[in-house]
């Protein structure tokens, strides 16, 4: 039988409290990491096929070290732990945000997700986040294989370095959501998006310094990297956290790492205003 | 504050791109793009009270969903104004959505992969819905809707049904002051529309909901509703009760009467003649079964006096058109009856 309690309505129209969005903010990120754990197997696949993808590019730079054995800019150790965190912390950080708005902007079902009380960017960032734990989980395989095989060279020199690799790391999160949220912009305007979530995924690969440290690189192209937001994914936190970064860099560092993320959280924010004024929602 | 909803001139107009036909006219069209812009709703002026229950319909097409997704904004007016509780709704779209339920009938809003209990819970916080109020409307919900044998199970492994049955109850556990429904009831069975209609009448009657329906089930309107609002190629083609509705387009009643036995061909002739007279047009369909279209208002009463005075009637009885049959009759010819204001 329903409850026969004496239910109190809002006298007036409700309106949200911080602490009430923060709640939801933490639900929605659980819920979003319970439903990123419903497909084992898919998760399985994809988890041994970047194990495979990470082996590969290892056993290329092992074959390259090996048989030009003059020492370059980065010593094999360093290169091999510099990779191994290169490789967790892609893990983490690859935000499922931009395919899950691709698949919903094409089915029409984003109608429902821009009329949230919590607000879209809030809406998409707690999804982010629900990601993350996830990949969190799942890169702790990679982190234990790596462990293994290169030894305590994945773990930062001293207390500061880890530290400061850790508050590195939370901002490459505001980045790496700052650049899926402004795909998620181009996918509101293009109606679809395979282009630009692929374009992100190749440009990531190459310049966010995760096949091959920045250091490697040709000038010219690592004077285009440095430049770029996508270091600071992936090279930024890793040569903070290993100690590999000179120690009077890294203020610097995490003053880009927290302005592009501002500036891309904000830019895609103030796009997405501008953008769902035209948006013509899919569907009856 | 007594007005739910306002809306004065309010139009959109979509931009369609034009494609050409086959490879090459796609080519062209890929390399040269053109559009066309197609109204979807022209000026719609729409004053609806706090409590209403209002029901939206209209050919597929006639701007149902445009309006009701303006309304909500998610969709930006191309030109006019609106106001959903006070609020502009694609600028204050937050303040309005705490406050606002809806279900889009074609688009499931709770969490595909996961149980339709934890969306529920996640929509308790999403809404920040009191303890008390939550235990009444989920317990309603689930009691009215029967909702407790599958609200473990994942979203995606739901039938029609029970998603709908889910989306409205999920629509209506925060205790909106305004609903849009928006084909609730779409593809489901008899019984789970009655189920539906129910929970929404018992959640009105408790809370006071402004509800929008649009539906193309006239039965979900007339079970729920006291307002209809008939939309016809984006333009305005009735707004105003449903009994009035019936009056003004379907004044005609159709007499139905069965004889004790065959009449005598003298009575029959005086019969007719009667109701000629009076302006309605008699088909026997058997010797012993008579029909009579009256066409006017009024008339009916004077045939089933003719019809008494000259037959040896066994049963008698009258129909009028149906809510359906008129706004068929409607979609087919919108300027029947005056329609267009």
């Amino acid at each position: 039988m329903t409850p026969t309690v004496a239910v109190r309505l809002p006298a007036s129209l409700r309106v949200s409290t911080f602490a009430q969005r923060a709640t939801c903010f933490v639900v929605l990120a659980e819920k979003t990491a319970r439903t990123r754990l419903t497909y084992r197997l898919s998760t399985v696949l994809a988890l041994l096929a970047s194990g495979l993808a990470y082996s590969v590019i290892l056993l290329v730079w092992l074959r390259v070290y090996h048989e030009n054995p003059k020492p370059g800019p980065l010593p094999l150790a360093k290169l091999l732990a510099y990779l191994v965190t290169a490789f967790v912390t892609s893990e983490v950080l690859t935000l499922s945000v931009d395919w899950r708005v691709l698949q919903r902007v094409r089915m029409g079902l984003i109608a429902t997700d821009v009329i949230r009380p919590l607000g879209f960017v809030t809406f998409q960032m707690a999804q982010a986040v629900g990601d993350l734990l996830v990949n969190a989980l799942f890169a702790l395989p990679i982190f234990a294989v790596g462990l293994h095989f290169v030894g305590g060279g994945l773990l930062p020199p001293d207390l500061a370095s880890a530290a400061l690799g850790l508050v590195s790391g939370a901002l490459a999160f505001f980045v790496s959501f700052g650049l899926t949220f402004l795909i998620v912009q181009a996918i509101f305007i293009l109606h679809s998006g395979y282009g630009v979530v692929t374009a992100k995924m190749a440009l990531h690969q190459v310049f966010s310094g995760l096949s091959a440290p920045l250091v490697l690189f040709p000038e010219s192209l690592r004077n285009v990297a440095v430049w770029l937001p996508f270091r600071h994914v992936i090279e930024t936190p890793v040569t903070v956290w290993l100690g590999h970064a000179d120690r009077a860099s890294v203020p610097r560092l995490l003053a880009a790492q927290a302005a592009w993320g501002a500036a891309l959280i904000a830019g895609g924010a103030l796009i997405f205003n501008a953008v769902l004024k035209k948006h013509q929602v899919q569907g009856g | 504050m007594d007005i739910a909803i306002e809306t004065k001139g309010l139009s959109k107009t979509y931009f369609r791109r034009k494609r050409g036909k086959g490879f090459w006219g796609g080519l062209r069209s890929y390399l040269s793009p053109t559009s066309d812009a197609v109204p979807a709703v022209t000026e719609l002026d729409l004053v609806i009270r706090r409590g209403e229950s209002v029901g939206l319909i209209g050919e597929n097409g006639a701007g149902k969903s445009t309006t009701v997704k303006m309304l909500t904004g998610i969709l930006v007016p191309t030109s006019g104004t609106l106001a959903t509780l006070g609020f502009n709704p694609w600028k204050e779209r937050r303040k309005l959505a705490l406050n606002m339920g809806v279900v889009f009938g074609q688009k499931p809003q709770l969490l595909w992969d996961i149980p339709a209990r934890e969306s529920f819970k996640l929509l308790k916080a999403m809404y920040a819905i009191s303890e008390d109020v939550y235990r009444f409307t989920f317990g309603e919900a689930v009691e009215r809707l029967e909702l407790g044998e599958f609200l473990d199970t994942p979203v995606r492994l739901l039938s029609l049904g029970q998603r709908m049955r889910c989306d409205l109850a999920a629509a209506l556990l925060h205790a909106p002051a305004v609903a849009f429904l928006d084909e609730p009831t779409i593809g489901l069975d008899v019984l789970v529309k009655e189920r539906v209609r129910e929970h929404l009448i018992e959640m009105r009657k408790r809370f006071g909901t402004t509800v929008v329906l649009t539906t193309h089930d006239l039965k979900d309107i007339s079970a729920t509703c006291e307002r209809l609002v008939v939309l016809d190629k984006g333009r305005l083609l009735y707004d105003g009760s449903l009994d009035g509705f019936e009056r003004r387009f379907a004044e005609e009643r159709t007499l139905f009467a069965d004889l004790e036995a065959d009449p005598p061909s003298q009575a029959r002739h005086a019969l007719e003649a009667d109701l000629v007279r009076d302006g309605a047009t008699p088909t026997w369909e058997t010797e012993r079964r008579l029909r009579v279209e009256c066409p006017r208002r009024g008339t009916a009463p004077r045939v089933t006096s003719a019809v008494l005075k000259h037959l040896a009637v066994r049963d008698l009885e009258v129909e009028s058109v149906g809510i359906d049959a008129i706004v068929a009759r409607l979609y087919r010819n919108p300027g029947a009856n005056g329609a267009r204001p």
